[in-house]
């Protein structure tokens, strides 16, 4: 598995913050087609890491390298972050951000503005209802209708995305960020605030990203039982340096992680730990 | 409130009435105590303290009597008045129903049409009709950078004032036609917008609405302050009137020229100019109604959308938010510039004094109040706003109390805007069999 170039290296990620440093010298890779989970205790830097990589923070020193499926490799620490998301990384976030006065499909094709801007030659073949335009409007909406369907909205197309239920907005975020066609999805706790049984569909939905889609995932998450089942590698954070990196079941043992991220004493999120034990 | 024991405390109305009676006697007094008599032996002031006293009565008496409705019919009464869907009892509720608004919008459109020829129409009243519709087009398309993109634009009438200059210098200067001119006036209006839009793509909300204020001002100064090109304080005068395809219309024709009555054999009158300039700017405002509607369905209308509802969400798939800004105050601006190059040729004259904040106000006004991105809405809200004033000349001086208080009333009934309602720009519909298995 590490013969395969990683489809993401951070390496000697520093940022501050005044005085703060909330990440020091972290590196790691992520294997491409697989689930990489960041995982730490709050305030560790998960989510600052992913605004780095994904161009919302410009660290103070490191390389964040994406290498494309197709061969180029791109430097993000040195892009806008809409060209990092058109490059084909593409992201959600913790505290939702839909576009909720818009409906659940618009928000899907907005998601694949890109494509369609192109398709529309700046909006004059969209004007002229143009057929090479008028028939990429159509795959757009058949790529919407698919993520709809994968992810059990279908029946919400039309209602407004703010409207909806909470666990169907977090489910309306995957779907937006794969309607913009990523390579790299990075998910910012995709399962917070989801019930149990929504979060073993969420487990379904991303293992089906990985193995039908041969999408790379970048996960922050909190919840053991969606991280511990369905990653294939973990990376452990702990004020904002890397303590421990390996397989789920490494990790579990791992006593660093044990001692950093659950508390020594704390026999539930032990027990929580190993829900994901087959 | 218990409604069996009604005994209301009247000491303590009368002392609330009397503080009301006591505010209202100080502002009365500098506003409707004093007032500046010209007569034959210069000015005078008139003192009139009863005046004052009167306002003070009749405040003291309307705020007592509102106190006993309040106790006697309970809040609950009185607070229906305010309930926001006190409106759509008197909006039909169906205006907001897509179908039925599409026929109100095709009927409001044919009756626009057929206006000129109804018995009643006379040139006073196809006049205003123009300048409603002036005001129409100015707030169709403000609302593209307002209503659609979020862009709080506070000097939008800098656009209109581009517009109208570009349109008279270039007529007077090159000799272009109208029709030549207008699409230049877009095009330079469209890069005012451009060069607002790039110092301003950092800013949201307040502060982009006071640099835009600002905007609005230099170009005013700029104008007033550069005679040598636009005549400063005393305007440029002269502006060509706009030809029916070539065929003038004014009484006698020019060099070589040909005017519209000789040309069809009928006699000239003043009403062909009215009736021509009417269809002209109701045509121009169609235009930007459909390029409205048909924009919002493409992807450069839905991205200014998502602008709106979440810049770092866009930023996130991969949208180009300055592009998106820019191309939103652009277009916005270029329906301004179309629209000030009509009030140029319109008028024949254009001075500053046209294009200050409160046009601005005007337009934003009718934005808001129609219902931000509803293109109903703006029609209804230009009628209300620029409508009424023209109807009730003799009532001038209560335009900004009338105003003022229009404002009060829509933020207290309907803060969403007279229509509110946004149309999806698309259907996907559910799925007909019961999907993947």
């Amino acid at each position: 598995m590490s013969i395969v170039a990683p489809v993401l290296s951070v390496e000697h990620l520093t940022i501050r913050f005044g005085g703060l440093v909330a990440i020091d010298d972290l590196s790691f890779d992520a294997a491409p087609g697989q689930i990489t989970a960041l995982i730490g205790p709050n305030g560790a830097g998960k989510t600052t890491a992913f605004n780095c990589i994904t161009g919302f923070y410009k660290p103070d020193v490191g390389r964040l390298s994406f290498h494309h499926p197709d061969g180029k490799t791109y430097y993000l620490e040195r892009m806008d972050g809409f060209r990092i998301a058109r490059a084909g990384v593409v992201r959600s976030f913790q505290n939702i951000r839909l576009f909720p006065a818009m409906s659940v499909a618009e928000n899907l094709m907005v998601a694949q503005h890109v494509a369609l801007m192109r398709a529309s030659m700046f909006s004059i073949a969209g004007f002229l209802r143009l057929p090479g335009y008028m028939k990429a409007e159509r795959e757009a909406r058949d790529l919407a209708r698919y993520w709809l369907d994968q992810t059990g909205l279908a029946q919400e197309a039309d209602t407004l995305a703010g409207s909806l239920p909470y666990g169907s907005q977090r489910r309306l975020e995957i779907a937006r960020a794969m309607c913009a066609g990523p390579k790299l999805l990075c998910l910012d706790e995709p399962a917070a605030g989801l019930n149990p049984s929504e979060s073993h569909a969420l487990n379904e939905l991303l293992a089906k990203i990985r193995d039908v889609h041969k999408i790379s995932v970048l996960l922050i998450e909190h919840d053991m039982s969606v991280v511990m089942q369905i990653s294939d590698r973990i990376i452990v954070l702990e004020q904002g340096r890397l303590i421990a990196e390996g397989t789920p079941a490494e990790i579990r043992a791992n006593p660093d992680v044990i001692r950093a991220y659950l508390g020594v004493e704390d026999e539930d999120e032990l027990a929580a730990l190993s829900v994901g034990v087959e | 409130m218990k409604a069996a024991a009604f005994r209301p405390n009247y000491a303590a109305l009368a002392g609330e009435a009397g503080v009301a009676a006591l505010v209202a006697a100080l502002l009365a007094f500098p506003l409707l105590g004093f007032r500046l008599d010209a007569s034959a032996r210069g000015l005078a002031l008139d003192v009139r303290l009863i005046w004052v006293v009167y306002a003070a009565v009749a405040v003291f008496a309307g705020r007592l009597f509102f106190a006993l409705v309040v106790q006697h019919y309970g809040v609950r009464f009185v607070a229906s008045f305010s309930r926001a869907d006190l409106l759509p009892r008197y909006i039909p509720a169906r205006l907001t129903h897509y179908a039925s608004r599409y026929h109100v919008g095709a009927a409001m459109m044919a009756f626009a049409i057929m206006l000129p020829w109804f018995g009643f129409s006379d040139r006073n009243l196809i006049d205003k009709m123009t300048l409603i519709l002036i005001y129409v087009m100015l707030g169709w398309g403000l609302n593209i950078v307002v209503g659609l993109a979020g862009l709080l634009d506070l000097g939008y009438v800098a656009f209109y004032a581009v517009g109208a200059y570009s349109y008279a210098l270039l007529s007077s200067t090159f000799g272009l036609s109208f029709w030549a001119c207008l699409p230049l006036a877009g095009l330079l209006a469209g890069a005012a917008g451009l060069a607002l839009g790039f110092p301003v793509l950092r800013l949201r909300g307040d502060y982009l609405a006071i640099v835009t204020l600002g905007f609005g001002e230099i170009v005013r100064e700029v104008i007033i302050n550069w005679q040598v090109v636009t005549g400063g304080p005393n305007g440029l005068s002269g502006i060509q009137r706009p030809s029916f395809f070539g065929l003038e219309l004014l009484p006698v024709a020019s060099d070589g020229g040909t005017t519209f009555a000789d040309f069809f054999g009928i006699a000239f009158s003043p009403d062909q100019r009215i009736i021509f300039l009417y269809y002209l700017i109701l045509a121009l405002a169609l235009f930007t109604n459909l390029f409205t509607l048909r924009i919002r369905k493409l992807p450069i209308g839905r991205a200014w959308e998502a602008l709106r509802e979440d810049e770092i969400a866009c930023r996130s798939l991969g949208l180009n938010p300055t592009m998106i800004k820019l191309s939103a105050f652009a277009i916005g601006a270029s329906f301004a510039g179309f629209a000030g190059s009509f009030f140029a040729t319109r008028q024949g004259f254009i001075s500053p004094e046209s294009f200050t904040f409160i046009e601005s106000a005007i337009i934003l006004s009718i934005v808001v109040l129609g219902g931000m991105g509803s293109q109903i809405g703006i029609v209804l809200a230009a009628l209300l706003l620029v409508g009424l004033p023209e109807w009730f000349r003799d009532l001038a001086e209560f335009r900004m109390v009338a105003f003022g208080a229009a404002m009060v009333l829509i933020m207290v009934w309907r803060p969403q805007g007279l229509l509110s309602h946004r149309d999806p720009t698309l259907q996907l519909g559910k799925p007909v069999a019961e999907g993947k298995a």
